[in-house]
Order: C-alpha cells, then sequence, then structure tokens
C-alpha cells in the first residue's frame, strides 16, 4: 500500500503505529529532519554560471587516504570482527595449499578465478594476519567506483583500488605497480569480471603485466563453491561450503613475454581446478602431459555449457551406472547439492 | 398541536452521535435531540404563503444524518434552530384563496429560493430556474435554511400543526396519484435531477434518445435505497436505451431495482466485477481502464466513492447523489482520467429532449408511472418517532425502503407494513 | 507382502466408521449397515527398483513404430521437450520429480549427441502459468538452471498469435492449431505424468499444447455428456476427438516422442499414513494421529490450514515408464494404470457418497472454489468409473466438502465471475454456452492468462461441461457441511450432516436406498458391471 501511494516502507509502518495518513506524517517528519539553509546545503543562484563538478571518480579516485594509518587500523579491526567471521559462516573454507602462504612473502600478487562477490572477502579473510593487513585488491572502475560512496566505502572495505578492465590504462596499471613496489601485496581477478555460466572466462593481461614490472611472484588460487553462494544476477546468499586451492608462486622466466606468463597463470588455474575436482597429483599429471581439462567449457549453445557442469543425479547404487553415453564431459567442479 | 422539534443542545448532539455510532444509523434519536412538543401553527411569513396540513411526511436519509449527528458541518450555516424537520411531504392546503382553494392537495418543493425569501432581483441560479442551487438560502427575511425541514420560521413536515409555504413551493396532486405515490414525489425529484444529470453529456447530443449507431451509454448505480431505487426508475423511464447496472444489498432491493428497470442487479462487491466484464476492460491500480460511462453513487461514503472512481471510463462522470460528508478519497485517477465529479442536489428545472420543464413535474409524471409509492414500506404515527427513525436507520436491513410519517388524526392502528 | 487389490466391503454393525475427506480435514462417518458398500483401492503397488534405469531403458527400447531416442537425435536439429503440468501429480511429488528424471536423461542424450538447439515446453493448454519455485520443483535445479537464464524454458501461451501454427481440420471438422515451437520442431519429446485413465496419448499434445480455437471442440458440454466415462478412453467422445486430431497432427509430420510413466498410490507422508488405510486396520498410532490432527486442525485458521495441506509433498513413486510412438507407449500406459487404480464392483448404487480433499488439478497452491468442489465430485470421481457409473441413472450424489465461497483472485479471476454471473442465471451446461465466447475473448482475462498465473478465461466453463455427464445422469446432488449459499448456487442442496443428508436423498430415490461409498485415498476406478 505505503509504497504504491509513493510513501517509502518505513513510514508506512510508522504510520499504521502512530494513525497518522502516511502523507501527513511523511509531512511531520520532513519538518522536523529537513531544514532549510544553513542547515542543509545552499542553492546555487539561477543567474549564476556553474562550475562543472570536480568529480574524481572511477580510475581516477584517489584511494591514497584508505592505505593511511587510521584507515588501516580500522580496516584491520573490520576484517577481523566482521568479515572473517561472516566468511566462515557462510563459506566454511577448505583451503588447499597453505603451505603456499607460509612461503609468501610480501608483496605477492594473487589471482584467482572470479564467479561471486564473496570471491574478494573470502581471499582476503583466509590470508595469514601479516599479508592480511597489507593487501589491496584489484577492483572494476566502472563498477565499484561509479559512485562517490561506493567509491569511499570500497576503498576503505576492501582496500580496493580502481582498475579498468576493459583496455589498459595507463594509471590504472601503474597504480597497481606503484602499490606492489611500495610493498602491497595485489589480489587481482584476471576474468574482468564474474562467471555467468560457472566455466572459467579468457584471462587478461593486468597480473601478468604487474608482476612483469615489479619482479614480484604470482601465486595462482582456484576458489570453488561460492558461486552457490551468491551467483552473478542472485540476490539472495545460501550457505555453501568453500574449497580454496593455491598453487606455487609463479616467476616471470627472464626474456618471457606478458602474453607468455599470462597464459602459463592461466593454465595453472585450470590445473587447480583440476585438482580441486580430483587430487594434487593426478591434477599435476595431466598438467605436465598438457592434459588439463579446459576449464573454458564446450564450444556450445548456453544451455549444453552449463548442462556439462551441473551436478547430476546418479542412478540408483546397483543400477546401472555405465548408462551415460561415451563422450560427456564429466568435469564436477561443483559440490553437488 | 403535536410536532417534532429540533433544537440546538451540544450535549444531545453528541449524545445522539455516540449512540448511532454504536448502536447504528437511527437509533441515537431517543437521546438525540428531536422532542415531541406541542407547538402552534407558524405564521405566514406573507402574501403568498400558505398553511399546509401535512397528510404523509417521509424521513429522508438527510435527515437520519442529521439526526444521528454526523451531518457535515458545512450545513451549520444553512439551517436555524429550532426546527420542524420533514421536507418530504404531501398535505391539503388549509385556508387558501381562489389560486388555492382549501383542501386542495399538494406535494411541497421545500427549497426556500430566492422567490420564497422575497429576494429582487433573484440570485442567478434562481433566475436560470434552477432553485436547488440558490445562493440566497441562508439570507432574506425568513431565518437560514435550504429547505422547509431545516429552517425555523416555516414549521415541516413532521408536525400535525403543518408548515407554511410560499405559493412558488406547491405542486397540485392530480387525483390519480395516491398519498403513498405522492409523499414520493420529492425524493423522486431528487432522483430524476440526478438521472439527468449522470445523462447530461448524452442529453446535449440526444444521443441516449436514439438508439442508433453507438451503444447505448451504461450507467452503474451505487447503493439501492430509496435514492438508489428512484434514480434507477429516472435512468429507465427518461434515459432511452441506457443500460442500468445496480449494486444492491438486499434481495429485496435486488428484486425492486430490476422490477424499476435495472436491467441487472448485483451485489455491491460485484458491481465493479460487473462493469468491467461489461466494458471488456483491463485493470490497473484497481480500477477497470474503461467502464462505465457514468456511475451514480446514491450512498456518499469514502469508499462508495472511491468505488465510483474505480467503474467509470475515462472521461467519464461520478454523480454524487447520495450526501457525502468529510471523506478520504485518492483522486489521483480522477486527475489522470479526467473524471467529471458531479454533484446532484435537489431540483428546479430540467432540460429534457429541447424543452424545459419543471423537475417536480417530471417528478410526478414518474411516480405514476413507475409506481414509485411502492417504495413506501411503513407507516408511523409521530408519537411513535423512535420507532420510526430507528425504522429508517435500518431500512435496508428491515427489508423496508422508505418510512413515513402518517399524519391523518387520530391514529390508532401501529405500524402498517405493506406488501 | 505384495500389495493387496481393491475390494468392496459391505458395511455391516459391527464396521468402524468410514473415513471421509472434508476439505483441508477429514469426517468419520457411521454409514448404515445392511445397505451401505465401501470401495477401497487397491494398496500402492511396488515402484521401480532403479527409476533413472529403467527410464533409461525406455528412452532406448521404444514401443510401436519408433527409433531409439539417441538415434533420434543429431546435432543442428531443433529439439523440443515439453511437459505436463502443476495440475499433476497430485499432491505435488517429492523431488526428485518424474518429469526431472526423465528430462535429466532426455538431456543427456541430447548433450552427447550435440544438440544445441534445445527449448523446453510446460504444456499449460489454457491452466495457469507456473512459477519459477514450481518449475524448479518440476524439473530440478540443473534444468532449471541451465534453461531458465536463457529463456529456453518455457510454458505454453495459447493466446499468442505468433506462437502458434494451424495445422488444418480433421474429418470431423475440429481445427487444430499448436505450439508454433513444437510443432516445427525435428522431434518433439512428451514427457507424461499418467495419474488417472484420462491422461496422456494423444491427448497430451493435441490439448496440452493447443490453442482455445483447437480446445473448444472437445471441451464442451456435448462432447463431455457422450464421455462415459472420460476416464476410459474407449467410450470417451473427448479422447476420440484428441485421437483424430493427434493422427492429423501425426499427418502434419510433427514426430513425437511419448514418455509417458505411472504413478502408484501412495499418496500422503508417513503422518498421514491413517488415511489411505482401511480403518479397521488402523493402530494405536494411526489412531493417535488422526485424533491429534483432526484435534489441531479444527483449531485451525483457514488461511494456515489451507497452507498446512497445500504443503504437503506425495511420496508417489514410479511404477512404470514407457516411450515411443504415442498409441502404442498410451495402451501399455493404460494397463499401467489400470492394474494400480482398477477395482470389480458389481451393480450399481441408488446413492454415491464422497468425501473430497483438499485439492483437485486446478487448485495446487491455491485455493478449492466451489466451481472446483462441483468439478472433482462430479467431474473426476463421478467419472472414475468403466461400464456403468457407479451410481444409478436418476440417482444422489452426496459430496462432502467446507465449499467455501472464497476464490484465488490470482489464480481464478473469471471463476468469480463465472459464479456470480453464469451460475446465478442457470446451472445447466448445455445452456452456459451462450456466455462462453465473451469470456474466453475477454481481454482482461487474455492478459492475466499470458502474463499471470490465471487460468484461462473460458476455463470455469470447463469446469462445468466436465460435470455435464453426471448433472444428466443424476436426480440431485447434495453436500454435506458446505457454505449453504455457494452449494445453492451450484444448484445443490446444502445438508449439515450425512444423516440429514441421506434423508434428503431418500426423496429422490426411494426409502431404504443403497449407498455406496468411494473411499480415497487412494484413488481407484470402479469397473462396474
Amino acid at each position: 500500500m505505503s509504497t504504491r501511494s509513493g510513501v517509502p516502507d518505513g513510514i508506512g509502518r510508522l504510520a499504521n503505529v502512530t494513525g497518522l495518513h502516511p502523507s501527513e506524517l511523511a509531512g511531520r517528519l520532513g519538518r522536523i529532519f529537513a531544514r532549510d539553509f544553513p542547515w542543509s546545503a545552499p542553492a546555487w543562484p539561477v543567474g549564476l554560471e556553474r562550475p562543472a563538478p570536480d568529480r574524481r571518480l572511477g580510475v581516477d579516485y584517489d584511494t591514497s587516504w584508505a592505505r593511511a594509518y587510521p584507515a588501516r587500523l580500522a580496516r584491520a579491526v573490520m576484517t577481523d570482527n566482521l568479515t572473517r567471521p561472516l566468511m566462515h559462516a557462510l563459506a566454511t573454507p577448505t583451503v588447499r595449499g597453505e603451505e603456499v602462504l607460509d612461503q609468501c612473502v610480501s608483496p605477492t600478487i594473487f589471482v584467482a578465478n572470479h564467479s561471486s562477490h564473496i570471491d574478494t572477502g573470502l581471499l582476503v579473510s583466509i590470508l595469514p594476519a601479516r599479508l592480511r593487513h597489507r593487501t589491496v585488491v584489484a577492483a572494476a572502475a566502472d563498477h565499484f567506483f561509479d559512485r562517490r560512496w561506493k567509491a569511499h566505502l570500497w576503498a576503505f572495505a576492501l582496500g580496493a583500488v580502481p582498475i579498468e578492465r576493459h583496455r589498459v590504462n595507463r594509471r590504472s596499471a601503474a597504480l597497481a605497480t606503484d602499490l606492489v613496489d611500495d610493498g602491497w601485496n595485489l589480489i587481482i581477478f584476471p576474468e574482468g569480471g564474474r562467471t555467468r555460466d560457472g566455466w572459467l572466462q579468457p584471462f587478461r593481461g593486468g597480473a601478468a603485466y604487474v608482476a612483469a614490472h615489479t619482479g614480484r611472484p604470482v601465486v595462482p588460487a582456484y576458489i570453488s563453491g561460492t558461486r552457490e553462494i551468491l551467483a552473478k544476477g542472485s540476490s539472495r546468499l545460501r550457505r555453501n561450503p568453500v574449497t580454496v586451492t593455491f598453487g606455487r608462486p609463479l616467476w616471470v622466466e627472464p626474456g618471457e613475454g606478458s602474453r607468455h606468463f599470462e597464459r602459463r597463470i592461466e593454465e595453472a588455474v585450470a590445473s587447480l581446478a583440476d585438482e580441486a575436482a580430483s587430487d594434487f597429483f593426478s591434477a599435476r599429471r595431466r598438467a605436465y602431459s598438457a592434459k588439463t581439462p579446459s576449464q573454458r567449457g564446450p564450444d556450445a549453445s548456453p544451455w549444453r555449457r552449463a548442462w556439462a557442469l551441473a551436478p547430476r543425479v546418479p542412478a540408483q547404487p546397483g543400477g546401472n551406472n555405465h548408462a551415460y553415453p561415451p563422450g560427456m564431459p564429466h568435469t564436477n567442479l561443483n559440490t553437488p547439492r | 398541536m403535536k410536532g417534532l422539534l429540533f433544537e440546538r443542545n451540544l450535549p444531545r448532539f453528541a449524545a445522539a452521535r455516540v449512540v448511532s455510532a454504536i448502536a447504528g444509523s437511527g437509533r441515537g434519536s431517543a437521546v438525540g435531540p428531536l422532542r415531541l412538543v406541542d407547538m402552534p401553527s407558524p405564521e405566514l411569513p406573507g402574501p403568498g404563503w400558505y398553511h399546509v396540513r401535512p397528510i404523509l411526511a417521509g424521513i429522508c436519509g438527510s435527515d437520519l444524518a442529521t439526526l444521528d449527528g454526523r451531518a457535515s458541518r458545512y450545513f451549520e450555516d444553512f439551517v436555524s434552530f429550532p426546527f420542524v424537520p420533514g421536507h418530504e411531504v404531501v398535505g391539503l392546503v388549509e385556508g387558501g384563496d381562489a389560486a388555492l382553494p382549501s383542501g386542495t392537495r399538494v406535494v411541497l418543493e421545500p427549497v426556500l429560493g430566492c422567490i420564497a425569501r422575497d429576494i429582487h432581483p433573484p440570485c442567478n441560479a434562481c433566475a436560470e430556474g434552477h432553485t436547488g442551487n440558490c445562493e440566497r438560502v441562508a439570507f432574506g427575511h425568513l431565518a437560514p435554511g435550504l429547505q422547509i425541514g431545516y429552517c425555523a420560521d416555516t414549521g415541516g413536515g413532521w408536525s400535525k400543526g403543518g408548515l407554511v409555504a410560499h405559493a412558488s413551493q406547491l405542486h397540485r396532486v392530480p387525483d390519480s396519484l395516491d398519498d403513498d405515490s405522492a409523499v414520493m414525489v420529492e425524493p423522486t425529484a431528487c432522483a430524476v435531477h440526478a438521472a439527468l444529470r449522470a445523462l447530461e453529456p448524452w442529453e446535449s447530443t440526444g444521443a441516449s434518445q436514439n438508439s442508433g449507431e453507438a451503444s447505448p451509454p451504461m450507467v452503474a448505480v451505487v447503493g439501492s435505497g430509496t435514492l438508489g431505487l428512484t434514480t434507477i426508475a429516472a435512468l429507465r423511464h427518461f434515459g432511452g436505451q441506457v443500460v442500468v447496472l445496480a449494486g444492491a444489498k438486499y434481495s429485496h432491493q435486488k428484486e425492486m431495482a430490476i422490477a424499476l428497470g435495472a436491467d441487472v442487479a448485483v451485489s455491491p462487491g460485484e458491481l465493479a466485477r460487473e462493469v468491467r466484464r461489461r466494458s471488456r476492460s483491463l485493470v490497473a491500480s484497481g480500477h477497470s481502464t474503461s467502464g462505465a460511462d457514468v456511475v451514480v453513487d446514491c450512498v456518499g461514503t469514502g469508499e462508495s466513492i472511491s468505488e465510483s472512481l474505480a467503474m467509470v471510463r475515462p472521461r467519464g462522470r461520478v454523480v454524487l447523489v447520495g450526501m457525502p460528508s468529510k471523506v478520504d478519497i485518492d483522486l489521483a485517477s480522477l486527475w489522470h482520467r479526467e473524471v467529471g465529479l458531479v454533484g446532484a442536489y435537489a431540483y428546479g428545472t430540467e432540460q429534457l429532449s429541447g424543452r424545459t420543464r419543471s423537475t417536480f413535474d417530471l417528478a410526478i409524471e414518474l411516480a405514476g408511472a413507475a409506481g414509485i409509492g411502492r417504495l413506501v414500506s411503513a407507516h408511523y404515527p409521530l408519537e411513535r418517532f423512535e420507532e420510526a427513525v430507528a425504522h429508517a436507520g435500518a431500512a435496508g436491513r428491515r427489508g423496508a425502503a422508505k418510512i413515513v410519517f402518517d399524519l391523518r388524526a387520530p391514529i390508532v392502528k401501529g405500524p402498517t407494513n405493506e406488501p | 507382502m505384495s500389495p493387496r487389490p481393491g475390494f468392496v466391503l459391505d458395511v455391516d454393525r459391527s464396521s468402524p466408521p468410514t473415513l471421509f475427506w472434508h476439505g483441508e480435514g477429514y469426517r468419520l462417518e457411521k454409514l448404515p449397515p445392511g445397505r451401505s458398500r465401501v470401495v477401497y483401492g487397491p494398496e500402492p503397488l511396488r515402484s521401480l527398483d532403479d527409476p533413472v534405469t529403467a527410464i533409461r531403458d525406455a528412452l532406448c527400447n521404444p514401443l510401436g513404430e519408433s527409433e531409439p531416442l539417441p538415434a533420434l537425435l543429431r546435432p543442428g536439429m531443433r529439439l523440443t521437450i515439453a511437459f505436463d503440468d502443476v495440475s499433476l501429480p497430485l499432491p505435488p511429488m517429492r523431488s526428485p520429480d518424474v518429469r526431472q528424471l526423465v528430462i535429466e536423461q532426455v538431456l543427456d542424450m541430447a548433450a552427447a549427441a550435440g544438440v544445441d538447439d534445445v527449448v523446453l515446453v510446460a504444456a499449460l493448454a489454457l491452466h495457469r502459468r507456473m512459477t519459477d519455485a514450481e518449475l524448479r520443483h518440476a524439473l530440478g535445479n540443473r534444468i532449471f538452471d541451465a534453461f531458465a537464464p536463457h529463456g529456453l524454458l518455457t510454458q505454453h501461451d495459447a493466446e499468442d498469435p505468433s506462437n502458434l501454427v494451424y495445422l488444418g481440420r480433421t474429418d470431423q471438422g475440429e481445427d487444430v492449431e499448436l505450439n508454433r515451437r513444437a510443432a516445427t520442431s525435428d522431434l518433439l519429446v512428451y514427457v507424461n505424468i499418467n495419474l488417472v485413465a484420462m491422461d496422456g496419448g494423444h491427448k497430451s499434445v493435441a490439448t496440452g499444447l493447443a490453442s482455445y480455437r483447437s480446445i473448444r471442440h472437445h471441451h464442451n458440454a456435448r462432447t463431455m455428456q457422450q464421455s462415459r466415462s472420460f476416464m476410459d478412453q474407449h467410450h470417451s467422445e473427448l479422447h476420440s476427438s484428441n485421437w483424430r486430431m493427434g493422427r492429423l497432427i501425426a499427418s502434419n509430420g510433427v514426430k513425437v516422442f511419448q514418455v509417458e510413466t505411472t504413478l502408484n498410490t501412495d499418496t500422503f507422508p508417513e503422518q498421514f499414513r491413517f488415511l489411505q488405510r482401511r480403518e479397521w486396520e488402523w493402530t494405536i498410532r494411526d489412531r493417535a494421529a488422526f485424533l491429534a490432527s483432526s484435534t489441531a486442525l479444527g483449531r485451525t485458521p483457514d488461511k494456515l490450514r489451507r497452507s498446512i495441506f497445500q504443503s504437503i509433498k506425495s511420496p508417489h513413486a514410479m511404477t512404470s515408464v514407457q516411450a515411443g510412438e504415442v498409441e502404442a507407449v498410451h495402451a501399455r500406459t493404460t494397463q499401467s494404470v489400470y492394474a494400480q487404480q482398477l477395482v470389480s464392483v458389481s451393480g450399481q448404487t441408488d446413492i454415491l457418497t464422497m468425501g473430497l480433499p483438499y485439492i483437485s488439478p486446478y487448485n495446487v497452491d491455491s485455493i478449492m472454489n466451489p466451481i472446483l468442489v462441483a468439478c472433482l465430485g462430479l467431474g473426476y470421481f463421478f467419472n472414475l468409473y468403466r461400464g456403468k457409473p457407479l451410481v444409478r441413472e436418476g440417482g444422489v450424489v452426496i459430496m462432502s466438502h467446507p465449499t467455501p465461497w472464497a476464490f484465488h483472485p490470482g489464480h481464478h479471476p473469471s471463476y468469480i465471475d463465472f459464479f456470480e454471473n453464469v451460475l446465478a442465471e442457470t446451472t445447466d451446461p448445455l445452456q452456459i454456452g451462450k456466455f462462453e465466447e465473451a469470456y474466453a475473448t475477454d481481454p482482461w482475462y487474455v492478459h492475466l492468462y499470458r502474463t499471470g498465473h490465471a487460468y484461462h478465461g473460458v476455463h470455469p466453463f470447463y469446469m462445468w461441461y466436465w460435470c455435464a455427464h453426471a448433472l444428466e445422469h443424476l436426480g440431485g446432488v447434495i453436500v454435506v457441511g458446505g457454505d449453504r449459499a455457494a452449494v445453492r448456487r451450484l444448484g445443490f442442496k446444502p445438508a449439515s450432516t450425512l444423516d440429514d443428508a441421506l434423508e434428503m436423498a431418500e426423496d429422490v430415490v426411494g426409502r431404504s436406498p443403497s449407498i455406496t461409498h468411494v473411499h480415497n485415498p487412494p484413488l481407484l476406478m470402479a469397473d462396474v458391471t
């Protein structure tokens, strides 16, 4: 009722309690809260020309305040007391390859596949404390930094820095490189966005570029299970166990091109996906014989890509289990529901 | 002579308001400001005035609202206390002259306009014959009063002592019309006026008369009390091919609505669906996207007006016949759909088929033709006014339409319930 | 112990009272001894041990003139999979639904064959659209998530001219107009749930995927009066018409691969087990469950009681699955349905009593309005016979249901008008036809059917046509415990108790009438000789 008449729901509910008509109540509230100048901002005289607003947003947003000590301290408190418990409640993460993290020395570049908004908070909260509080996250400038309040929020909450995802932007690339040079760990999702259907998307060159220009290692990771918690396009959180598999650090070989290094990173993540679905040893063997199953999915219609990924209902135990026709993809990346 | 007097008495107003709100309309008269008293006949205010001794006097919805204390405060300036209620009256002229000899049976057109008030020149409305819209009802040499029955100087129908009325307010009753039909002439005149207000857009083009190309207008009547039923009869009688849909709460009202010419009579909750189905409209925000050409609201509550707005077509017309008071309605659809919301009060003169006619003449014609007298359900002596008013307040529920006082002296029999 | 067949109990003085469904509740009624019978259906048959494998076997070994499904699939083809809507099964079954199991196997084969162009269609006919939650329940998450986000999970729209194709006229002049996608695919796989003997066969495609223009030829009073009963396909004009249409569809080159499944009558979960047990076999636990639930339900508000019952998921299990050419498949399916449901009864009765449950095919997650009450009793239960009706001509049906004057405004908008407008004028199925056109073409009903979750404007007429055979056959209908005004509007007589109803019925059928009660659940079909 109240939303239909254009009055916010809360006021409608309050109106029910007070017995006033919503519009009347909104009017009274308005008289209390909405006060004229100087309590509110002044209006601009019509006759004066108004300068264009100074809106440094997107890649131009300056995040340095979020790396100053007060913000870092507040963020550390929040990460340890809010984000981590929340992530544990939602995802109960299992970490494979934890020893890699023990050997990590700041600064390091972490790359991972990306299937959910949960991924960022999750990765930050499973890093050891010495890395966790000195980490920034490369976040899409067009999505997280398009409004002033969003830019403030993400820069503070995640230590996000704006990255142009659709083209190489010198400013954002230079910013990331400078931060790593300054000793900050960087989390970056090279797919440039969350997956739509669960399959890996082609990697972009950002991580390889930063690694090549700083000479720091790239630690690959594969996150499985966060899509069930909050998939792209979904708005409801569900609990689901998550596994994060870390791989050995990759360094740029002398004379290695950025393109080549980028491919090696993608292969490493694909192999980790294989490992997550099977075990470390068989995944490595397949990796060395270049038989790691593709994580890009079949080149087919959308339903078949989704079908190849979905968990299947098995025949009853003792049933005729060889019934699947040969040639069916059997990759099971997700935990069956 | 005995008469019912309505005095200005605030505690009694309040008591009537409380009791009628709790016990139901009409039940407040026992504690209200209405009293049976001995009173003299009113003085003739001037030349052209006559004494009239009532035979029958009806209890009207607006009387009930006044007795219940729920009439709008808007009317405060248009009444003068103390007054004798009763404006639906058939009576006999007493001590008349050559123009109106004594004993002439007349019905009363109670509006106290400029002519009765001896105001010269008359106001614009009265000059055009729309006495109901008179601008001077609170002014002139008479005490303020919309009508006889709300004016301290004229007396009213609910008294044996009678009332005084100006010659311009008296209409001879043809011998063929019985008393029951005659007492219904005044409410019927309201209904005729309402029906013609409803049909105005077609009257001006004459569309309702020729059953030619365009489909006939659809009129939905909300409420089937006395006003609703007489309005249905008027729509049928003067509306040509018009399709009349009636919303009626009680089964006897449905039967009566059909008998008086409604095409369909359905329960109030079903009326909007009936209209939607017949107009084959869609529904958005609870409103039919199309709907009835005219909705006549004979109830006059906020709910009934909202319902009417929800079932009228864009650019259609809602006619308020039932007397409304302070209401809470969302007018967004009225604005958006350019609906006309018009009042229909009282009577005067009407334009019908290009001729100007007095509403009362039309009402007398209709009352005879449609047998409106059958709407009179019970007669009460003045002494039992509390019962009478309670009966009127619960008329629908008790299977009745119009309750009247029978002032033919002396009364021995109880109320007669005619079939 | 293998399931026992159905049988007929002759009520004697020591028989316990008999259970009657009564909407969202039940009552125990003592039937007059010596002249009453109670018909009990066969106990639930054993289900298939491994439904998934059975489905694969059926798809790979089709019946009739059909190649195995994998052989019919090839890359580049257009494949459409149609499935029954929310009206089946009743109550909705526990996950995984049969439709999910079958369609997953079909899709696995299609994926293996590299078929890219696959569309799923819910065969709604003129029923309401299913909600996302209902689709998810019927098809499972895996199918829903693979198809719905890409717009490949569709629901048949009988009012979308751009999505219909006219195939022609049968030799009896019946128009055949079908879902365009289904009719223009290289292969149409139809996945059925055959709960009662009426379901399936050519009716699946010819009705489920057809338009009003097509359906009106067999959904009318005349056809229904000539279907005796419509549950018996060999004596059903409804089926003859659908079969003519089915053959026309086949001759137009529409290749249908029919999959039909049958379920056992294991209808209610453990806590309601007593409902489908024979009363004299009730254990302490059953009696306690009956007493506890009927006491609790008596104190529950209507709305809550409705939602409790509507949330029941049935443990139905699959008893058979067959696939291939429509008529061959359907013959086998009908045998399976009969094996589960047929009970032979000798001789007709003067009075037939029935307890009507809270659910009918058209009020899943909704309100069982008076029209649906009439349809369930006189349409469905009355017609569950083969041979002769259980009740003699001129006999009386006594139904037990609260029959509230209540309608779901979202699901049944045209029912409200039908009840207020049409039934107020006449309850004769042959007379209501004159209103049909206006309801069928009412733009508001069309809009609600296409975009909301409303049954088509004409659907209440079909409910009433469904009753046509019973109304013609019977001497009277009495509803026990119903809303009086609503029952009268239906043209029936209200009674407050079964005893009163039996007394009233004697006025029609004479003194000391014979009485037969159809015990339900489990669902049964009487083979009357």
